[in-house]
């Protein structure tokens, strides 16, 4: 399987702060990946950086090009919605349509229309008039317009409540990908896209902490429940985290075959959020 | 450039008048109505016989005259206009680059497949070319709104109108000369352009600060370390209207090709240049 996004040794600094500290990252084509990180960690540098708006040193290509040198030919077969309302807000509707259809080569107006008239957006609106649903809707309908390789998604559903939050990914999922495509999407909300990733990318503090496809996380991550008497067992094994839970203690492990662990107890895939949690941890622990 | 190519950078284009429709479009046409209200209340004030009179005399005198010869008379109309559009540009080309990084929009016209060459050179020509075609199309209805009363005024006191038609062609023809002397007082002015292009993209606050502490710190290194003020009297060698209007079609050929002219346009293009540069990342 082919790479869409490729990175190598990737810094950048904003002062004396390392937003991005040597990021290796490679996302494959057709995938749909999470990038997760706590607040500051450089999600949104490295989208930045992805799609040309961040300059970055380290080796760096998307869709075969370099986002520093050739972004607007990159921007081509990659689409982005930021975390914040960036449509225009003095542009109405109907001149945002008219202006991706009159920029973009690949951009479909009927497509757009088609899926505007699905929602409750007014074309003669303008955005400043528009709640952050709709804008947020808005501009999925245009990306999803554009037949693009690659959607890039920082925080898409910052502010939204849990409606037009399952809207978009319905959307997403429905009218957008169509398993060649590849989606990274950067969200805090880790439970509502966890059943739609097939790829998984962790950052801290700058540093890639995680970056495995979903398939492999059964294969590498294992969560038990260990009861009190076999606690000092399970510890020496090293487990990457562990936490309480209804008076029992569960462990994370990484790395350590099933077989081993079955001696304490049923054994799980830890969900995203957890794997989160501990790998975090684990990473602040060195 | 193919068609895909030229209907994008219409697009641009068509962006920024959207963007500034009250300083390209409702600023000049809210002056015109001014103008025009004055102008009917202070003929209001004559008797009709003099208006009459008035009316007659001007008739006469542009009767048979050479529009293009007359047309620098008529010039002078626009200098209201002018005024505006200067003013307006200044605040254009020190907002063009800045505030779309302000209000974080920049990330959705960066996220379109727009080269910055393309985005900068379309401000570039907004402030040159299309921003002084609205301002002309306003004074256009003004002439033409001020010829239609005063055909009516002639009708009504039985006078001979032809001379108000040789007006309105003499008009017109200085609407020509407007727009040509906007477009070379651009060109002269690039250097100026460039500069506020430059600090618009890189300023992070106030760019009016940058352009004009930067300017100004560096004619006072000059004038201290080697005590000469080349940069400041350069400027002010530049501010002459000789140098950019344009009073007849035989003054654009001089006003274009010259030294001057030429070396203003380079040190411009190497400062537009540099915005680009700027433009390139919004970190």
């Amino acid at each position: 399987m082919t790479n869409i996004v490729h990175a190598r040794s990737l810094q950048k600094s904003y002062g004396s702060f390392q937003a991005l500290k040597n990021v290796d990252l490679d996302i494959p084509e057709g995938s749909i990946c999470g990038l997760i990180g706590p607040n500051g960690a450089g999600k949104t540098t490295t989208l930045k950086a992805l799609i040309g708006l961040c300059d970055v040193e380290g080796d760096l290509l998307v869709a075969g090009r370099d986002p520093r040198v050739d972004r607007h030919k990159l921007m081509e077969d990659v689409c982005f919605i930021a975390d914040v309302g960036i449509l225009p807000k003095w542009l109405k509707v109907s001149q945002v349509i008219d202006y991706v259809d009159g920029v973009h080569p690949k951009f479909h107006r009927e497509k757009a229309l088609q899926l505007l008239s699905t929602t409750s957006i007014p074309s003669n609106k303008r955005i400043k008039e528009l709640s952050k649903g709709m804008v947020t809707q808005l501009h999925l309908a245009l990306v999803m317009s554009i037949d693009v390789s690659l959607l890039v998604l920082d925080e898409p559903t910052l502010g939204l409540d849990i409606i037009y939050r399952k809207e978009f990914y319905d959307r997403l999922l429905n009218d957008f990908y169509d398993g060649n495509r590849t989606i990274i999407i950067s969200t805090h909300q880790v439970e509502e896209i966890e059943t739609l990733l097939s790829h998984l990318v962790f950052i801290n503090a700058g540093t890639i902490v995680l970056n495995a496809a979903m398939t492999d996380l059964e294969d590498s991550f294992t969560e038990v429940i260990v009861s009190p008497e076999l606690r000092s067992a399970a510890d020496a094994l090293h487990p990457i985290h562990e936490r309480e839970l209804l008076g029992k203690k569960s462990y994370t492990f990484e790395g350590v075959p099933r077989a081993e662990l079955k001696q304490f107890g049923e054994l799980f895939t830890p969900s995203v959020a957890d794997l989160f949690v501990a790998k975090l941890k684990d990473a602040n622990h060195g | 450039m193919d068609k895909f190519a030229l209907n994008q950078f219409l697009t641009l284009l068509k962006r920024e008048v959207l963007e500034h429709r009250n300083l390209f479009v409702l600023a000049p046409a809210f002056l015109a109505l001014l103008l025009l209200f004055a102008a009917f209340w202070i003929s209001k004030q004559f008797p009709r016989d003099q208006l009459a009179s008035g009316v007659a005399y001007l008739a006469m005198l542009f009767d048979g005259l050479s529009p293009v010869d007359m047309a620098p008379v008529f010039m002078i109309g626009a200098i209201p206009f002018v005024f505006l559009l200067y003013t307006y540009a200044f605040v254009y080309l020190m907002n063009s680059l800045y505030q779309d990084r302000r209000d974080l929009s920049v990330l959705f016209w960066q996220s379109m497949p727009v080269s910055n060459l393309k985005t900068v050179l379309s401000k570039v020509v907004t402030i040159a070319a299309v921003a002084p075609f609205f301002y002309i199309a306003v004074l256009f209805g003004v002439y033409l709104i001020a010829m239609i009363w005063l055909t009516l005024l002639g009708i009504q006191f039985d006078i001979e109108i032809v001379g108000i038609g040789y007006m309105f062609l003499a008009a017109v023809v200085s609407l020509v000369f407007v727009y040509l002397s906007a477009i070379v007082t651009a060109l002269w002015l690039f250097p100026s352009v460039g500069w506020l292009l430059l600090f618009s993209a890189f300023a992070k606050r106030t760019p009016f600060m940058w352009a004009a502490g930067v300017f100004i710190l560096v004619g006072f290194l000059e004038d201290f370390l080697f005590g000469s003020q080349y940069l400041a009297n350069w400027v002010e060698s530049r501010a002459n209207p000789n140098q950019y209007v344009i009073f007849s079609f035989g003054d654009l050929v001089d006003r274009l090709f010259n030294y001057d002219m030429l070396f203003g346009i380079f040190v411009g293009a190497i400062l537009i240049a540099g915005a680009v540069l700027m433009r390139r990342f919004t970190d």
